[in-house]
């Protein structure tokens, strides 16, 4: 006997997964999808329309960003990815499972989106749980259904289930390629379902992130600069409570000491400033569980010195730059170390480690950093106030790619 | 003999000196807890003017680090709390830690139940005795408070329902001189309450102390004063004292006076309610955050601790006993459960 689901979008009633799997085998109104399809596209950008109008953006930024990412000359960029070339056509895999997280995060709506692009059929699996933006993105959806092509609403489904082995086992089954997001944990337990002998997983694990400063660079900055690298960093910490995957977990200073020691008082005094205009909220939860997390770091020696400017910003001196926790510590915990150069990070980086946020070096040196960690770890390094941006190259995959097959033709 | 006798002022002035020589002794004998201070700016020999003035530990990093003042032999008894989240604090006692613990909380607890044993009803199962494997933190509860009584009477069967009979056959035979009652709270009104009001068992005699707060009952309508006035009302019971304890201080009590006016400090205990954003001490009336001062712990760096309650000081030398009366108002949100009345019927 086979599980039910619940029909988000297209908004329904409960399904037999069965039927769910029958249904998006079925060939769509107007023939199958291709890469870049009209109907597709059509729906994407009134979609990002949709999400881009202020009463949505002024409630959830975060899918404002979302918005912006899918308008259509980005959707051009990201479809020349995978255009044809002589000799090789690009072809959707067919059906994709995504399990995105179950917490509240709209990241999910950016492997679908680009999944769709990519010609696919898409079943993505939406947490009961969610709640605020994700029930945003699901009404921006639906109201977006009414003028589109009838393929999507055939292809695109959105369902919801709770603990059921029986679905997560049938959608395996079914699907060409898996998206698996949210953790060691939800990796682990998904893959206990065997994919087709063909297809395979596509996941996004726990990771976490780190800041690179120039201390030289940061004292030469202009004003300006300094305080939207403020702005930034706050914008990289502050939301998502600093748990994001992207979300900068410590601040490494590259410099002299003495530098260091200026160009850092300076860096936190602007930090301060915005902090002061935004007024971050912190529960007494959150601030409590920031004491349970820095006071364990002095506990086990990884911090010498624990500091709290008031509950929305503590610093934590790290004994040594390889003592970086990765672990989270609660929205507004930096923890700092210093090293002589970029170089010396280098030994401290693991795979686990995604997104470098930078401010205060050249080019050639970030790319000579790059070059030293020799992919062992860290898959992007972005100006400090990108970490949250999404980009089509996420944790390493060029995802239009992922999404995609080649058929190769060579005619001799 | 009463434990509870020192006003607010002689009391501060006994625990200072006290707590400042506790500090430097889990300094020197705990590295972590030395690293710590450290850390947190408090370097050896500093002054200290207040009680508020220490440097406290959240509660929970007893869950996640190893903090003892003690070699590892001579580790006598390592107790663990519940949780709903499956992490546990370990506190670590030594020989004369685990016996002063069950000292001082018999000698605070004799300011209500008196220098004897009494017979004691308990309202719970002995199955949880049975299952070691299982032998839970409300086992572990019961079990210490099991000291203070004889012949007892278990409320709940082995498969955990109302026993009446047992029940009416210890109240025929103690029920009319004073007799000792322990329960959880909730298990105290779901079971006890309804037994003996269906049975209109009378309670007069008993003396009731009762912990493991308040938030079963909250969508009963049940908090302190409706507890004790139906209990009173239906039953006859007037002796009911709430108590408030945790593992991490381990022996320290904090106990309702006989007027229902809020919970006391034993002599070698305080409480201070801090404000959530700034962590100064709030004036009594403004609730906020509940610290816990005690001078009993020496084998583990517990003497000042930051729980993960909201509660608020009533008032000071002003109630039955001397010094602060104080009341918890339930747990922070979101942060991990708390107390040792685990999974029992919840939907009972």
């Amino acid at each position: 006997m086979s599980g039910k689901v619940i029909e988000r979008f297209p908004a329904g009633g409960a399904i037999a997964v069965d039927d769910l799997v029958a249904a998006l085998g079925a060939a769509p109104a107007g023939g199958p999808l291709t890469v870049g399809d009209e109907r597709v596209v059509e729906f994407l950008v009134a979609f990002a329309r949709r999400l881009l109008r202020p009463a949505v953006a002024r409630r959830h930024p975060e899918l404002a960003s979302l918005g912006f990412f899918l308008r259509r000359g980005e959707i051009g960029r990201a479809l020349a990815r995978v255009a044809d070339e002589p000799g090789q056509l690009r072809f959707p895999r067919g059906l994709v499972f995504h399990v995105p997280p179950a917490n509240v995060d709209t990241i999910f709506v950016y492997s679908w989106a680009l999944s769709a692009l990519a010609g696919n059929a898409n079943v993505v699996r939406i947490s009961s749980r969610s709640a605020g933006a994700a029930d945003a993105v699901l009404d921006a959806l639906g109201d977006t259904l009414t003028d589109a092509h009838e393929a999507v609403r055939q292809t695109q489904r959105m369902v919801t289930y709770g603990r059921d082995d029986a679905v997560t086992a049938a959608l395996s089954a079914a699907a060409d390629l898996r998206v698996v997001w949210g953790g060691d944990r939800s990796v682990t337990e998904i893959r206990r379902h065997p994919l087709a002998p063909h297809a395979r997983d596509l996941t996004f694990p726990d990771r976490s992130s780190f800041t690179v400063i120039g201390a030289a660079g940061w004292l030469a900055a202009d004003e300006r600069d300094r305080d939207a690298a403020a702005l930034g960093l706050y914008n990289d910490s502050y939301w998502f409570d600093q748990a994001a995957c992207a979300s900068p977990r410590a601040v490494y200073w590259v410099g002299d000491p003495a530098a260091t020691e200026a160009a850092r008082a300076d860096l936190l005094a602007r930090l301060r400033a915005v902090l002061d205009g935004k007024r971050p909220e912190i529960d007494a939860a959150m601030a409590v569980e920031k004491r349970v997390a820095t006071y364990g770091l002095a506990v086990e020696g990884a911090a010498t010195a624990v500091h709290f400017d008031g509950n929305d910003l503590a610093t934590v001196e790290l004994a040594g730059p390889g003592d970086i926790p990765r672990r989270w510590l609660g929205v507004g915990t930096f923890p700092q170390a210093r090293v002589d150069t970029l170089a010396d990070l280098a030994p401290v980086v693991v795979r686990r480690d995604q997104t470098v946020t930078h401010f205060g070096f050249t080019a050639d040196e970030l790319v000579a950093f790059a070059r030293a960690l020799g992919g062992r770890g860290v898959d992007r390094i972005v100006p400090v106030g990108d970490a949250l941006n999404f980009a089509a190259t996420w944790d390493g995959y060029d995802l239009m790619r992922e999404f995609t097959r080649i058929t190769s033709v060579v005619a001799r | 003999m009463t434990l509870f006798t020192l006003d607010q002022a002689a009391r501060e002035a006994r625990l200072l000196p006290e707590l400042v020589e506790l500090t430097e002794h889990h300094r020197a004998r705990s590295p972590e807890y030395a690293r710590l201070l450290a850390a947190l700016g408090h370097p050896p020999g500093r002054r200290y003017d207040r009680l508020a003035d220490l440097p406290w530990l959240p509660v929970r990093l007893f869950k996640h680090h190893v903090l003892k003042s003690i070699p590892d032999d001579e580790v006598f008894k390592v107790l663990t709390s519940s949780g709903t989240t499956g992490d546990v604090s370990r506190i670590f006692l030594d020989r004369e830690a685990a016996g002063l613990q069950q000292k001082m909380l018999s000698a605070t607890l004799g300011a209500v139940t008196g220098p004897k044993r009494l017979p004691m009803l308990l309202v719970d199962t002995r199955a949880l005795f049975k299952n070691r494997a299982s032998f839970s933190a409300r086992g572990a509860g019961v079990l210490g408070l099991m000291n203070f009584g004889r012949d007892h009477t278990f409320v709940l069967d082995e498969q955990e329902r109302p026993d009446p009979e047992a029940v009416r056959a210890f109240l025929d035979r103690h029920g009319d001189r004073p007799f000792l009652i322990f329960g959880f709270t909730f298990m105290t009104w779901l079971y006890l309450y309804e037994l003996a009001r269906e049975h209109s068992f009378d309670l007069s005699n008993g003396i009731l102390i009762h912990s493991g707060g308040w938030k079963k009952l909250v969508d009963r309508a049940v908090d302190n004063a409706e507890f004790r006035r139906r209990l009173t009302a239906d039953t006859g019971l007037r002796r009911i004292h709430n108590f408030y304890g945790m593992v991490e201080q381990i022996g320290t009590t904090f106990l309702e006076g006989p007027d229902g006016g809020g919970l006391y400090c034993p002599d070698f205990a305080d409480v201070i309610v801090r404000d959530p954003r700034t962590w100064a001490e709030v004036p009594a009336g403004t609730p906020g955050v509940v610290q816990v001062v005690s001078t009993m712990p020496r084998s583990y760096p517990g003497h000042l601790l930051l729980t993960e309650d909201r509660g608020v000081v009533r008032g000071v030398d002003d109630g039955a006993w001397p010094g602060k009366r104080f009341e918890i108002l339930g747990r922070l949100p979101r942060a991990e459960a708390r107390g040792c009345s685990d999974t029992f019927a919840e939907a009972a």
